[in-house]
């Protein structure tokens, strides 16, 4: 402490502001409780995945067993592979309509684009089991698409498109069209302006876009079911057949595990790389 | 080198006219600033000069060249916006050179040009820095210096300095003049900062709802005003409505004699009046002149009045005073100013100097093809 140095205020700091008693304010107390409640979600969530953790590491009679993840490069790889795929695909589809149409959406004065843009969001209100059911029927009776993986990539396109179109259009609608206009008047053509700057500019929304896509395609269950080709079985339907017919195994569990780290390490990239202007409110940075 | 001339251009907004039937011919490397108030449609004007807006109606010229169907990236102008828009992922050197690069110019060509230009707006050595690094000054130097890079036809100013703070507003504003003098571009500034158009134009273009009020030099605008919203606009004034009560012609000279209320006021006739006639008479605080117990020989009109208030504003001191229920504020400078601040009771003020404007047909806004048939009629 300084009180040496400025004899005569110290005694009136002290005076006023007690800091003996400061310690237990109510104030404190409640950053203690709230942090405390924080902590304890987080333990509630994180648990289960722990337990899952430990039951994929154990072999028979309970020993240790990294053997478990050897499954899943040799039998579970093809599903882990078909998943991949799906995924890369879907998202790949998702972008290339996602940007043109929010570039629309927001920057043109396209006529009823409200209603356009509810319509587009529909599928993140209704029930994958009635989106399954639905696609289904129309690839069933029109289009012929059951026995392709096509059917299946179009089925996680039309389920997760919104969540691609969505970020996109916060971030455009963020874009000032001052910078737009600059390098119209600079001499840029529109492909040249969107290639230079409106594109790197929307990044973060667009990788936030890619992320939340990506990871719920890639763990998508329900509507898989419904419309997957006989021969794919991607990863999460593969455990869920497993686990119907063969029960808990280990070896389910490091597929299951696998499965998280790759969700994971795709979030964790996602922020290392774009920032977090996009998903301020994780706990992950 | 170019000249601009916009023909009758009119933008609507749905019902809204935001310009409407406006002409206007800029010579080459003429600074000719459109002043206005928010919502004038200057900003509109500016932007159908260089091509964001698509006029409803009437053509845009660039020398013999008619632009009006030009996009603007064909248009070879240079726009800067009220904030300085830079490309905020790159560098100020390339945002400098982005204009050269969209157009395929060699990349040393292009470093060359960058350092050139940093040099002229004073900001060598500041190429490898971020927008985001520089402050606002600064990024509309760079700003300045990323349309001039691509040797513009036409500069194009939407108040450029409006977001910066005021004493960085004086100091461009200067390096803005000087740029264009050297470059010697022809420029259009839009502006609602008077003493901003008043520093740096050649010539002005006061705007009102969607049209030209007045087009001149500082001077004309400011004291010969043509219309009521050009004298009421344009610096302080005190104003009084009321009817040519006397004429008096000697040769080319008519003086007039005008009553508002108990308030009457001697001036030369600028345009010309009949008796009965309405009119605005209006008259700068800066030339009524405290006269106390001074003769009043020499100031055509001398009145008596209670004062108010007085407000002391540093270099002047603002009077405001009674004179039979209207209010005459005098600002006055000088020694007297001191002398006036505790000042209370009468005081008798002198001025010459009125100014005369036929007075549209209503009170407040007149409807304007009236006003427009007043004043053709004169």
């Amino acid at each position: 402490m300084s009180a040496s140095s400025v004899p005569s205020t110290a005694p009136l700091v002290t005076s006023t502001r007690r800091p003996a008693r400061r310690r237990w304010t109510s104030r404190r107390m409640t950053d203690i409780l709230s942090h405390g409640y924080i902590w304890f979600c987080l333990a509630v969530f994180v648990l289960p995945f722990t337990a899952l953790l430990v039951y994929s590491f154990t072999g028979p009679g309970g020993t240790y067993a990294i053997e478990n993840f050897q499954y899943v490069l040799g039998s579970f790889g093809e599903n882990l592979w078909w998943s991949i795929r799906v995924s890369v695909l879907s998202v790949a589809i998702d972008l290339a309509i996602a940007l043109p149409a929010a570039y629309a959406i927001v920057r043109y004065p396209v006529p009823g684009k409200r209603l356009i843009y509810s319509l587009l969001s529909l599928p993140l209100y209704v029930p994958g089991a009635v989106i399954g059911l639905s696609l289904v029927i129309a690839y069933n009776f029109t289009y012929h698409l059951t026995t392709s993986i096509w059917g299946l990539v179009l089925a996680m396109v039309v389920g997760t498109f919104p969540l691609m179109l969505t970020p996109i259009i916060v971030a455009l609608k963020d874009l000032p069209v001052s910078f737009e206009e600059a390098a119209e008047c600079l001499g840029a053509s529109r492909w040249q302006t969107f290639r230079r700057i409106v594109f790197p500019l929307i990044g973060p929304g667009l990788s936030a876009g890619l992320m939340l896509a990506f990871i719920i395609v890639f763990n998508e269950y329900l509507v898989t079911l419904f419309v997957h080709p006989s021969d794919v079985t991607t990863a999460p339907l593969r455990i869920f057949n497993l686990v119907r017919t063969a029960g808990l195994l280990p070896t389910t569990a490091a597929l299951a595990v696998t499965m998280q780290l790759i969700s994971f390490a795709t979030v964790l990239v996602f922020f290392r790389v774009f920032g977090t202007r996009y998903l301020k409110a994780t706990y992950l940075i | 080198m170019s000249t601009v001339r916009l023909v009758e251009i009119s933008k609507q907004y749905g019902a809204t006219v935001a310009v409407h039937e406006l002409s206007l011919a800029i010579a080459d490397g003429e600074l000719v600033t459109l002043l206005g108030p928010s919502g004038c449609g200057k900003t509109t004007t500016l932007r159908m000069v260089a091509g964001l807006v698509e006029p409803t109606q009437g053509r845009v010229w660039f020398d013999d060249q008619d632009v009006t169907d030009v996009p603007p990236r064909r248009r070879n102008i240079g726009f800067v916006f009220q904030t300085p828009a830079l490309f905020p992922h790159m560098t100020v050197a390339d945002n400098i050179g982005f204009g050269l690069s969209v157009k395929k110019v060699k990349k040393d060509v292009i470093a060359a040009r960058v350092g050139e230009m940093l040099a002229l707006v004073g900001l060598a050595g500041y190429g490898a820095r971020l927008p985001a690094q520089m402050s606002g000054g600064q990024q509309q130097r760079v700003a300045l210096a990323r349309v001039l890079a691509t040797d513009p036809r036409v500069l194009l100013f939407d108040e450029p300095l409006s977001a910066l703070d005021r004493n960085l507003r004086d100091s461009l504003k200067y390096s803005i003049l000087e740029l264009q003098r050297r470059t010697k571009k022809t420029a259009i500034y839009v502006t609602h900062d008077q003493s901003e158009a008043f520093a740096i134009s050649d010539r002005i273009v006061v705007m009102n709802a969607g049209r030209i009020e007045q087009i001149g030099t500082q001077t004309d605008i400011y004291l010969r005003p043509e219309t009521p919203f050009v004298a009421e606009f344009i610096g302080a004034t005190n104003g009084f409505r009321g009817r040519v009560s006397r004429l008096d012609r000697d040769g080319d000279d008519t003086r007039v004699e005008v009553t508002a209320g108990a308030l009457t006021v001697r001036c030369r006739a600028p345009i010309e009046l009949a008796v009965g006639d309405e009119v605005l008479a209006y008259v700068r605080p800066e030339n009524v002149v405290v006269l106390d117990d001074r003769d009043g020989s020499g100031y055509e009109n001398v009145v008596d009045g209670q004062i108010d208030r007085v407000i002391f504003e540093g270099p002047t001191a603002q009077l405001r005073v009674d004179v039979g229920g209207r209010e005459i504020r005098a600002d006055v400078s000088g020694g007297l100013r001191l002398a006036l601040v505790e000042r209370q009771g009468r005081v008798r003020l002198g001025f010459n100097d009125v100014t005369v404007i036929r007075a549209p047909a209503t009170d407040g806004t007149p409807p304007r093809d009236e006003a427009a048939a007043t004043t053709a009629a004169v």
